[in-house]
């Protein structure tokens, strides 16, 4: 067939099965995998090897310097750029930056790490091949998929069929590109 | 082939998909849209005229927008709280009302927001608070604690708004997945912004989703103490007390859970729910509203003892309160938010819905009660004898409050109609859970 091909895609009933193709294909040597699934499955996201430490990186990283730029600002703006003497209150009052301070933290933090998360899923995303498979739609509901890229360079047409019917599916589809 | 997980969750899914909805919901719709229009009306009369409209006068500054911006806020931080709790824990009480005490909480911020915008006289300078290089050529004044709140307004409904929509994102997708009409389809498929599935997208959303989870906790504790401290700096002699964060978030948190537990009765009754908040749900909330009011009853019993060792002003004023003319609200909120909520010691009383409604709305108007006592009642004998006097509130300002009541009601029907009230997700996830 000429049609390029995304890949290749299996459906299971049980997240069980699906934990086990996973298992199987990875012994089978195939490397660039992705599975479906209607809720989070840690154990497959491990046996994929999804690495998540990123995310606490963005939320540290992002909160430190929203710390560091609310009370830089403050300081500079009430201290040097235009000091009024209120009651004769020391003009670097601190205790009084701290509130501010933490709650820009916790700002930054918090809207780097859901729009980091966005941007590390590559979302938003008007199409995706693997949508145009029929009864996809399940995998927002009951069905697990597991779909071999056509990128894997074990990845042959009848072969990967053969193989991915050999883990019991429900059914074996091509995912066109 | 409808399997079991899709019998677990399509309930849910219906909801927001039937073409229908009965007419109880439009009546209640078309009720609070009158009320937002009232709202409207009423915003519209302090833009035009100014705050002039409201009975505020020296020394109550502060009415009824302080006191409603302080209790919806309250609302807010209680069950943002709440809700963050739960993921933390992955409490199976989550999956029932995460959802919508993430929803209650940011509509209760939206109608926070609107009263100190509007009580700043000239709302639409509000952008004033922040640190913008102005050609004036002035800075905000950081050391004044309305500008530590506006962070934490701004910060809260975006942060509380992010995580709610974020969390929906993979239910969206699950109604793009089942909606029958294209257009449907179209409106769910964009805000579920292409959602797919993957365990790599839900081995990120899941991380993220508890780490800002996290930072909820600490933010809704400094939020609500610097709405105390709003009180707590001035020099004004009831309110300049160190006590004041602490009561405040004690009773906001009450006040957060009985408004969750009000919702929480009213959707499982009306939308049929009760497989997905169960009875064991509805009495460990019941369990929550009944010790965070002891608490409340605690902190009174603190208020009452400081007073006492307190200098003889702090004490007068705080007395004033107790026995003065607005003693009725001071006695009214301890009966209403600490007295009636010990019904919860009953088991019936906690699985029933009356007593849910009854129990949930009474710690509401009992907290509002306490805030209308702090705010005008802890005035009332100020330093100077000169500026004692009352304060009634105008029928603007009852307009405004009834109209943020309004909305916030609207808000919570168009999200009980358009989206899951449950998160189909995390049942599914549950549910898996118990069978291995």
């Amino acid at each position: 067939m000429a049609e390029k091909l995304y890949g290749m895609i299996a459906e299971f009933r049980k997240p069980e099965a699906l934990a086990e193709a996973v298992k199987e294909a990875s012994r089978a040597g195939y490397t660039r995998l992705d599975a479906f699934s209607p809720f989070p499955l840690r154990d497959v996201a491990h046996l994929l090897g999804a690495r998540t430490s990123a995310i606490p990186w963005i939320a540290v990283v992002a909160g430190l310097a929203g710390a560091v730029v609310q009370y830089g600002s403050q300081y500079w703006m009430n201290v040097i750029d235009y000091p009024i003497n209120v009651g004769g209150r020391p003009l670097h009052s601190w205790p009084t930056f701290i509130p501010a301070t933490l709650i820009v933290a916790i700002l930054w933090a918090g809207v780097a790490t859901l729009l980091g998360l966005l941007i590390i899923l590559r979302l938003p995303r008007l199409h995706h091949p693997i949508f145009a498979v029929h009864g996809f739609e399940r995998a927002s509901e009951d069905r697990f998929f597991l779909c071999i890229l056509s990128e894997d360079p074990l990845f042959d047409e009848e072969g990967t069929r053969r193989f991915l019917e050999t883990l019991a599916p429900q059914i074996v589809r091509e995912v066109p590109a | 082939m409808a399997s079991d997980v899709q019998a677990l969750t399509s309930p849910v899914a219906e909801v927001p998909l039937s073409p229908r909805f009965g007419w109880a919901w439009w009546v209640a719709l078309v009720i609070s849209g009158v009320l937002v229009l009232l709202l409207g009306y009423t915003l519209m009369s302090v833009v035009l005229v100014g705050v002039g409209v409201w009975g505020v006068n020296i020394p109550f500054v502060w009415g009824f927008d302080l006191i409603n911006y302080a209790w919806w806020i309250g609302i807010a931080n209680g069950a943002s709280l709440f809700a963050a709790s739960l993921v933390l824990r992955q409490h199976d009480l989550r999956t029932a009302v995460n959802r919508f005490a993430e929803g209650v909480a940011f509509f209760a911020v939206i109608c926070a927001g609107i009263f100190p915008i509007f009580h700043l006289g000239r709302p639409w300078l509000f952008y004033w608070v922040f640190p913008y290089p102005a050609t004036f050529q002035v800075w905000p004044q950081f050391r004044s604690t309305l500008t530590w709140d506006f962070w934490a307004i701004s910060t809260h409904a975006i942060v509380t708004s992010l995580l709610w929509y974020v969390g929906l994102i993979p239910d969206l997708a699950t109604l793009r997945d089942r909606a029958r009409r294209k257009t449907v389809k179209k409106i769910y498929g964009l805000f579920a912004l292409g959602w797919r599935g993957s365990v790599y997208q839900w081995a990120y959303h899941q991380r993220a989703y508890r780490l800002v989870a996290i930072l909820v906790l600490p933010l809704i504790l400094i939020m609500q103490s610097t709405v105390a401290f709003e009180f707590a700096v001035t020099l004004v002699p009831d309110w300049h007390e160190t006590r004041q964060p602490l009561h405040f978030v004690a009773t906001g948190l009450a006040q957060g859970l009985s408004i969750v537990l009000l919702v929480a009765v009213m959707l499982r009754w009306g939308l049929r729910l009760e497989r997905y908040i169960d009875d064991r749900d509805v009495d460990l909330l019941g369990k929550l509203v009944l010790a965070s009011a002891l608490v409340s009853g605690y902190l009174y019993i603190d208020e009452i003892a400081s007073a006492f060792l307190a200098d003889p002003i702090t004490r007068q004023s705080t007395l004033t309160r107790m026995t003065g003319d607005y003693a009725g609200f001071y006695w009214a909120a301890i009966a209403y938010s600490v007295v009636i909520p010990q019904l919860f010691w009953l088991k019936v009383a906690r699985q029933s819905v009356l007593a849910g409604v009854f129990v949930g709305f009474s710690i509401g108007v009992g907290v509002w009660l306490d805030r209308f006592s702090i705010i005008i009642g802890g005035l009332q004998t100020d330093y100077l004898p000169s500026i004692w006097r009352d304060y009634t509130p105008t029928i603007p300002e009852w307009g405004l409050f009834l109209g943020t009541v309004g909305l916030f009601a609207a808000l919570v029907l168009l999200f009980i109609r358009f989206l899951p009230v449950v998160s189909m997700f995390e049942t599914r996830h549950d549910e898996h859970l118990e069978k291995s």
